[in-house]
């Protein structure tokens, strides 16, 4: 076994049905290659059941368990300790839940609130250009893709909306723009209009502070901050 | 602690889905394309379907272009028969392949971002036990994908046309019970966590897609969720699952976390090495070498590991062999499998480029589940359908894997047979009865399950009897069983699911309360994980992942699909239903290929 590590956690609590928050500590000792998902599964296992927390497949493809650690939003299941210690430059830590949704229990907050932003966002394809003359698949060349698939790679966790200086209740928030601005590059979506409608909103891009928190912290290393900056000066070819 | 459970006010639909991943979805688009006016609700886990399971496919969705020069759909069909270990049905086999072409141009038109080749078509990619020319060829280049991120494309994509047909979704919601009316299922009950609230909801047709049971084992890529739910609820309706014992072990998980590294690492051109850094799996398999079938890949490793061959990680202190993919391109690292190269980097500490890979098999796919026809129909016997009752996806087993699925065609089935049930069900709502009301006892069998676990007293911990499960799942009725180690699996399982009626909740809440999901979720996988270890017992043979030691041949008087019924804890029933032989009873050209055939690679 490798090395084991004493943490200090300090984690944000909230009970619905009593409305009380507090902050709890708990001591825990754990080899460094383990996630924070694995730290919380085991206070849960060796110390308190109750304490409740989210997540889903815990390799960083679904975006279930972002919470605010240290101050910076992430995704606790690929954090690992010892990239924690070294990151943080301590062996204390402080989870809070993201302030995006409302809290519904200790870390876990109301995402399907969250993800209503998505949904005004228009996460498909509005009106699809005619399948291809030839009967298969469109000819879309790789370099057109280029531009903008990366952006195809959010998964709505919500690290960059929780990172935005702009306020979540005036911005729809960056990977809700991102998802419309994917389809504006898309050639087989011809509903441009609709597009930019959501695009230059009250809600839109224009209230974006080009901070680049964004790009910053988001764990799938996406440069979010780059489509956004697309998106204001409307280049999407 | 005896707490006072009611139900909200009925909720009526016309299509209940139970599990919003790419199965489900792919559902509710059909029935809305074939029935615009239908109303949905689908009911999902995780808080957003977006967040399923489905999203974490890696490699690719098999389908031959039947305008293709080189490759075949009867070649794909016969791949998948021979992959299956001949356990697959080749009525479900044709349908699906002969309409694989067509639905991925359905995702092509409503978005997914397939990776393009330079002329702006498709790229394809190789994937074991995929072959041209009924094995004889070379690899066939059939799979096409989203980089290493095909799942995502796919949920991304149904998922959005979810939204635009109005779909209602009820988030981080579990399913406790069915509800029946002469024999008829007319819906279920839901259990809402962020309210603790039970509701009724009506439907005329109720389709399960809740996905997988690999949380059974101790090490797996399926996500938290995946405990086996929808088939724990069937079981306690009474209704058969089939083939459990088929599990999938897949053969390249990242040592520690169980993360899947997909096959497509192998098809792009890696490769296993043992501590001795031989490339072993040209002794097993001296044709297809690594990119021979899943089971065979896996049983391969473990007898390595088991022969002393095998490297020790000294992190998770777990036996494991290298896969080397150091030579591939950056081209291939960077841009066409950065995902996975990229877990690597994160979740074991190592460079892919300058290192090798530790791997090991880890639980990946159930083969088996609830039993249904081609149309996704819920059987309750080899010969009965149960009326109003669906299933799709992973949860199902219509029987397309057979005992062995071939990477590539888990997409492909959730993808197509999503549209079958789809448009079965648009027809049979055509003309379905209103429904009434609620029978009187309904959501009583719910109530009386959730007030048992408030009501429980002692002092068994439920993560240790979980987590104890797991390890006896993984140790006795893994990679290879026999009957010695099943007998104590069997008699461990029903000491657990006494022990577990000693657990006491730390909290009496219903609100959001994560201690009651998972006690609720023991329980699916204890019975879930007691009918896998009564179907391996039964099945005195070898085939595809079912290996057993004692009994390492394939036999003919096997050849058929095991139906198992379980009401009650440890009281298991086991029937058959046979194994469908059209193409090869059809007599037309090549069906002598569709024959129960030897399995060599």
């Amino acid at each position: 076994m490798d090395k084991l590590y004493s943490l200090t956690l300090r984690i944000h609590r909230y009970d619905p049905e009593q409305k009380k928050s507090w902050i709890q500590e708990y001591n825990v000792e754990v080899g460094g290659m383990l996630r924070f998902t694995d730290v919380l599964r085991k206070i849960n296992q060796e110390q308190d059941p109750g304490l409740a927390w989210t997540s889903s497949c815990e390799h960083a493809q679904c975006g279930s368990c972002g919470v605010v650690v240290n101050g910076r939003p992430l995704l606790m299941c690929e954090l690992l300790v010892q990239n924690a210690i070294k990151q943080f430059k301590t062996s204390s830590f402080t989870i809070k839940p993201l302030s995006i949704a409302q809290v519904l229990r200790d870390l876990i907050v109301d995402l399907p609130q969250a993800y209503k932003r998505i949904h005004k966002a228009r996460p498909y394809i509005i009106k699809p250009a005619d399948p291809s003359p030839e009967g298969d698949e469109h000819r879309i060349s790789p370099h057109t893709m280029e531009s903008y698939v990366e952006a195809t790679r959010c998964i709505n966790c919500f690290c960059c909306a929780e990172a935005c200086i702009s306020s979540h209740r005036h911005f729809l928030g960056p990977n809700a723009m991102m998802a419309n601005i994917v389809r504006l590059f898309d050639p087989r979506e011809t509903s441009k209009k609709e597009r930019f409608d959501i695009l230059y909103a009250d809600d839109g891009v224009a209230r974006c502070h080009t901070s680049e928190a964004c790009s910053f912290v988001c764990p799938k290393e996406i440069d979010v901050a780059h489509f956004i900056a697309l998106g204001k000066e409307a280049r999407f070819s | 602690m005896a707490r006072k459970l009611h139900l909200n006010p009925v909720l009526r639909c016309d299509a209940l889905i139970i599990g919003a991943g790419g199965a489900g979805l792919r559902t509710a688009v059909e029935i809305i394309a074939g029935k615009p006016d239908a109303k949905i609700i689908a009911v999902t886990k995780v808080s957003s379907p977006q967040k399923s399971h489905t999203t974490t496919a890696q490699g690719g969705f098999a389908a031959v272009n039947p305008k293709d020069p080189i490759d075949k759909p009867v070649y794909h069909m016969f791949d998948t028969w021979k992959g299956s270990d001949c356990g697959s049905d080749q009525n479900v086999t044709k349908k699906i392949i002969e309409s694989a072409w067509e639905q991925t141009l359905w995702l092509d038109n409503h978005g997914l971002h397939f990776t393009r080749n330079e002329e702006g078509r498709f790229s394809k990619r190789t994937f074991g036990g995929h072959t041209l020319e009924f094995g004889k060829g070379p690899s066939a280049f059939r799979a096409v994908f989203e980089a290493d991120r095909t799942g995502k494309g796919i949920m991304d994509t149904v998922w959005g046309e979810s939204l635009k047909g109005n779909v209602s979704f009820i988030n981080q919601s579990i399913v406790t019970e069915l509800i029946f009316k002469d024999e008829r299922c007319i819906g279920a009950i839901i259990f809402e966590e962020s309210r603790g609230e039970f509701t009724a909801v009506l439907a005329k047709a109720t389709v399960i897609s809740t996905g997988g049971l690999g949380q059974v084992y101790k090490i797996t890529t399926n996500c938290r969720q995946n405990t086996g739910d929808g088939l724990a609820v069937v079981l306690r309706e009474g209704l058969p699952v089939m083939d459990l014992e088929a599990v999938q072990f897949h053969p390249t998980g990242i040592v520690g976390p169980g993360i899947l590294a997909s096959e497509a690492l192998r098809g792009e051109g890696g490769f296993l090495l043992n501590k001795d850094m031989e490339r072993f799996m040209e002794r097993y398999a001296p044709k297809m070498k690594d990119l021979a079938p899943r089971d065979m890949v896996s049983r391969s490793i473990e007898t390595e590991i088991r022969e002393g061959r095998g490297v020790i990680n000294p992190n998770f202190n777990l036996p494991h062999v290298w896969l080397d993919i150091r030579h591939l391109s950056d081209y291939i690292h960077d841009v066409k499998l950065p995902e996975i190269t990229g877990f690597f980097k994160k979740f074991a500490g190592i460079d892919p480029k300058k290192d090798l890979c530790p791997v090991r098999p880890t639980v990946h796919y159930q083969m088996g589940g609830i039993p249904t026809n081609e149309f996704g129909e819920a059987q309750k016997n080899a010969d009965k359908i149960v009326p109003g009752l669906y299933a799709v996806g992973e949860s199902a087993s219509a029987s397309f894997q057979g005992f062995n699925r071939l990477g590539t065609n888990s997409l492909l089935e959730l993808f197509t047979m999503g549209k079958f049930v789809g448009e079965r069900i648009a027809e049979y709502l055509q003309d379905a009865d209103d429904l009434e009301d609620i029978p009187k006892d309904t959501g009583q069998k719910s109530f009386a399950l959730f007030s048992r676990y408030f009501e429980a007293k002692g002092h068994e911990n439920l993560w240790k009897i979980r987590e104890t499960m797991r390890e006896l799942m993984t140790e006795k009725v893994g990679v290879f069983r026999n009957e010695k180690l099943l007998d104590k699996a069997i008699n461990q399982l029903m000491d657990f699911k006494e022990r577990a009626t000693h657990i006491k909740l730390s909290s009496p809440s219903l609100i959001m309360n994560q201690e009651l999901v998972d006690r609720w979720e023991l329980d699916n996988l204890l019975d879930v994980a007691l009918v896998i270890a009564h179907g391996a017992r039964n099945r005195k043979e070898s085939r595809g992942a079912h290996t057993r030691e004692d009994y390492p041949e394939r036999k003919t008087e096997f050849n058929y699909h095991t139906l198992a019924y379980m009401q009650e804890y440890g009281k298991v029933t086991l029937g058959k239903r046979p194994i469908d032989m059209s193409i090869f009873e059809e007599k037309g050209k090549d069906y002598k290929r569709f024959d129960f055939l030897a399995r060599k690679y």
